[in-house]
């Protein structure tokens, strides 16, 4: 296994999460603006987290986004959408003069990922003990940091957000504490490879693709209930009937984003995400395929190259997180030795 | 066997949305489609009593309900190694 993803599956790896654009939205309209352009309802309160997305007018994917309720403002954590663009939308929501203030973190502020079964045992110990009792979708300050519990790799994931000039020796810190812990060095490759395996959705593959909620099976971001922006798209998408779903594909590979699905010779679909994975040993992808046979269970070919490859669909989690076997009351990575877990 | 498991999403475990709404790769709890642990005991109950699923520890419980489709798949495991004999 390569050495950052066995840190992600077994220990803890950190990374600089550059890729994420940080908005902080606060006065009087803010709540106002939020609810127009976020498609799921914003029942939300101090110190939690809303894992949403932001769509465009056609109903297809701006961003993979995260809403953070602190006190009476808001943070947004956006991938897909810099914190212009999303500022620009805010202020398109509300009469001009309303009270809302936008500030971009991107210039000032930086975020510090750390993704692994034991991720929370390093943070206790390289900061505070306290990150231990922080539920999932849960953050909090930790001065002078703020500490988000929110990942997508199916290990427990934490970021660390605090001031650009602090990022540097944050990282050295967390490296050198982390030594106890096997920690690695980790990148975007890597994690986006670990999201594939556990079905978290990638804004930059197929969220890349102009499709909707429905083929993307985001359906649980948005809410047909509330008005937002692409609201309306949506629900006429939904009275027409997707003709495709995405579904998870695995196969001894290769298999590359744009490669042909076939069942029975006939084209079904294309790859939209794909990797090796080197936790399983095998490619894992994301297909697109007619919205009948996107089940898992199913045997099709994919067409890489000159090649016709056998995989077969299979339902997300592809992997058994150890993280669904590791409890911070009974655990430590300096006993995992004397413990037994199933199989990854 | 998804239109069931949505039916009993629904109806059972009172998710507010229309079967079509329920994607195959849902999560379950938390962020998903919302439940909690309260829901996870009645989840328990119900795959007992609809589909004859008996579910071990936590961890397993945790493993087998992550989605829609997971617990799909549990229920399809059962009831084919129950007509293997």
């Amino acid at each position: 296994m390569a050495a950052d993803t066995t840190a992600i599956r077994l220990s803890v790896a950190v990374s600089e999460a550059s890729h994420v654009s940080v908005l902080r939205v606060s006065g009087s309209a803010a709540f106002d603006a939020l609810d127009r352009i976020v498609p799921r309802e914003l029942y939300l309160r101090d110190g939690q987290i809303l894992h949403s997305m932001l769509l465009k007018d056609d109903a297809t994917l701006l961003a993979d986004l995260f809403v953070c309720r602190q006190d009476e403002s808001y943070l947004l954590l956006s991938e897909g959408a810099c914190a212009d663009e999303i500022s620009r939308r805010l202020q398109e929501q509300v009469p001009v003069g309303a009270d809302l203030e936008l500030r971009s973190l991107a210039e000032t502020h930086g975020l510090v990922a750390l993704d692994g079964p034991y991720a929370w045992e390093l943070l206790a110990e390289a900061l505070s003990p306290d990150v231990v009792g922080l539920p999932y979708l849960g953050f909090f300050d930790l001065d002078p940091w703020i500490c988000l519990r929110a990942g997508k790799t199916g290990e427990y994931g934490y970021w660390l957000l605090g001031a650009r000039s602090e990022i540097p020796a944050l990282m050295v810190h967390l490296l050198e504490v982390g030594r106890r812990f096997d920690v690695a060095r980790t990148d975007l490759e890597a994690l986006d490879q670990c999201a594939l395996e556990n079905g978290f959705f990638n804004i930059r593959r197929e969220g890349a693709l102009e499709l909707t909620p429905i083929e993307l099976q985001l359906q649980w971001r948005a809410s047909y209930q509330k008005d937002y922006v692409g609201a309306a798209a949506l629900r006429q998408h939904r009275t027409e009937g997707a003709r495709a779903r995405v579904t998870t594909i695995v196969g001894d590979g290769p298999l590359a984003e744009g490669d042909s699905v076939f069942l029975d010779g006939t084209r079904i679909g294309r790859m939209v995400n794909a990797g090796f994975s080197v936790t399983r040993g095998d490619w894992v992808a994301l297909a697109l395929v007619e919205e009948r046979w996107a089940h898992p269970g199913l045997n099709f070919n994919a067409a890489h190259g000159d090649a016709r490859l056998d995989v077969h669909s299979i339902s997300p989690p592809v992997i058994n997180n150890r993280s669904l076997y590791v409890h911070s009351q009974r655990h430590s990575y300096r006993t995992r030795d004397e413990q037994t877990f199933p199989a990854l | 066997m998804l239109r069931r498991v949505r039916e009993l999403l629904i109806n059972n475990l009172h998710v507010r949305r229309e079967p079509d709404e329920i994607d195959p790769d849902a999560p379950l709890f938390a962020t998903g489609l919302g439940l909690d642990s309260l829901d996870a005991v009645e989840l328990v109950v119900c795959l007992e009593t609809a589909f004859g699923v008996r579910l071990g520890d936590d961890q397993e419980l945790r493993r087998k309900t992550r989605t829609v489709n997971s617990v799909v798949d549990t229920v399809l495991a059962t009831t084919e190694t129950s007509h293997g004999g």
